[in-house]
């Protein structure tokens, strides 16, 4: 007690200010850390927000021309309008094939910026690309398309025909989107009626499509609701040339943590087996991590 | 209302020995058998036609009752699952390795036993572990979330299924299920 009244009355005010400022910035502190964090947490947290990595190849095979297109939104716009990305593969064998699949990733191009939750929407938008196709080219030709959007950490998808959306989480591949092609239609007749269906994939010709880009008013597979993503999940969308070259079910293996690592991994493997007929092959690779805002 | 569809496939089997019974009424009484699993022991025709019976004329029994008279009806040791589902709620009790799984926010989660709120649109799926055995939970999930219908939704996990054993193993029991509220509209 005696100590404290032999500091002059000027330092002790200077202690006072300085206490009372020390207790100024820790009630500012406190709240920081409790209120406002809180507060901003529903809009922004670390949870929701997942980064993407994106990388894509885009190559010919043993074709003599590229049939396949793609399309990849603006990465500086993610978090603005998301994510969009898209395949689509001329059908082989018919004319235009790389008109038609140009012109779709054009169109899904000029619909930019794609609302998110719109799905039926934007599943209108695509049969609509679909019939203009299909009144120009009069079905001399056609494409297939895949399209993927992926919004915070929540992904929507469409399709239309037999390219490959393929989902790998914790080392297992799963491909999201059903095939529209006909043994998928003789599986159906088969189960039916009680019959196992090995029928069905004796046939080559049961791989052509039952519906496609360029068919008049032609099925448009979406998701009604989008599914949630998480951090380490890859996702792939791809021309078959790739699947007819690597099987879906060993794509994990080529997964690697960056998306150019995949890329690179699943391109080289392709060219690797030499294959004599081998098709265009077009992968958008896109890797989910998680992001600190 | 509750849209469903059913899947009964004896696979390679000689014959199908699972057994699904249902009852309708504005619940839905589900009831799976696993009676086809290896070393079950036999659910006999005289099972079959008592528990039938039971099914049948459950409608306004209360959940516990039926699951307690199950309990002591069904032989110890055979597998099976039962559901009362309406557009609010569900229900599920669960013996052995049949699994039930809904469709919730963009994630399949599998239902533990219990009662639990369910709302327009949600979609469950409930099947032995025969029928799940080749299916992951996104491929689940995204079959259910791009299906127009419970059967539509059916179809496509079976088309993954027979990618992998074209059918060609055990018995296939499954039950897709839809919440439909806005199926009758009341004209004022």
């Amino acid at each position: 007690m005696s100590d404290w009244n032999l500091i002059a009355d000027e330092t002790r005010a200077l202690i006072a200010y300085a206490l009372i400022l020390f207790l100024i910035a820790l009630c500012a502190f406190v709240y920081f850390h409790v209120y406002y964090r809180k507060s901003i947490k529903g809009v922004v947290t670390d949870e929701t927000q997942l980064a993407l990595d994106v990388a894509y190849f885009h190559e010919k095979g043993k074709r003599n021309r590229q049939e396949d297109a793609f399309y990849i939104s603006p990465m500086d716009e993610i978090r603005k309008y998301g994510f969009t990305a898209c395949v689509s593969d001329g059908m082989g064998g018919m004319r235009y094939g790389d008109e038609i699949s140009q012109r779709i990733t054009d169109s899904i191009k000029d619909m930019h910026p794609i609302s998110f939750f719109a799905c039926e929407n934007n599943a209108e938008a695509i049969r609509k690309i679909s019939n203009s196709l299909f009144e120009e080219y009069k079905q001399q030709g056609g494409a297939t398309l895949v399209m993927i959007q992926i919004y915070n950490d929540h992904l929507s998808f469409y399709s239309v025909g037999d390219s490959d959306i393929i989902l790998i989480r914790d080392d297992v591949a799963t491909i999201l989107n059903p095939r529209q092609n006909y043994v998928s239609i003789l599986i159906r007749g088969l189960v039916r009626s009680g019959k196992q269906t090995q029928v069905a994939y004796g046939n080559n010709k049961a791989r052509a499509l039952v519906d496609y880009m360029g068919n008049h008013n032609p099925r448009v597979i979406y998701t009604k609701k989008p599914l949630r993503l998480f951090a380490d999940d890859t996702i792939i969308v791809s021309s078959d040339g790739l699947t007819d070259a690597i099987p879906w079910k060993s794509i994990p293996q080529y997964v690697e943590r960056s998306a150019v690592a995949t890329a690179t991994n699943l391109k080289m493997s392709v060219k690797q087996k030499k294959l004599p007929k081998q098709d265009n092959y077009t992968s958008i690779v896109i890797r989910l991590s998680r992001s600190i805002v | 209302m509750i849209e469903y569809y059913t899947l009964m496939h004896k696979g390679n089997a000689e014959e199908y020995t699972d057994n699904i019974f249902m009852n309708f009424d504005s619940t839905v009484t589900v009831l799976i058998i696993y009676s086809s699993k290896e070393d079950s022991p036999e659910f006999t025709e005289d099972d079959k036609s008592r528990i039938s019976s039971m099914i049948t004329g459950c409608r306004g029994i209360p959940f516990d009752e039926i699951s307690k008279a199950l309990e002591r009806d069904i032989a110890q040791g055979i597998d099976y699952m039962l559901i009362h589902i309406n557009d609010s709620m569900i229900n599920i009790e669960r013996h052995g390795s049949i699994f039930a799984g809904i469709v919730k926010n963009g994630e399949l989660k599998r239902l533990p036993n219990g009662p639990f709120s369910i709302e327009d649109d949600d979609r469950v799926v409930c099947g032995t572990s025969e029928f799940f055995k080749y299916l992951s939970y996104p491929a689940v999930l995204s079959d259910a979330l791009t299906a127009e219908s419970s059967e539509e939704w059916m179809d496509n996990m079976v088309c993954r299924i027979s990618e992998q054993n074209m059918l060609a193993e055990g018995n296939l029991t499954a039950v897709t299920l839809i919440v439909r509220k806005d199926d009758i509209k009341v004209l004022k």
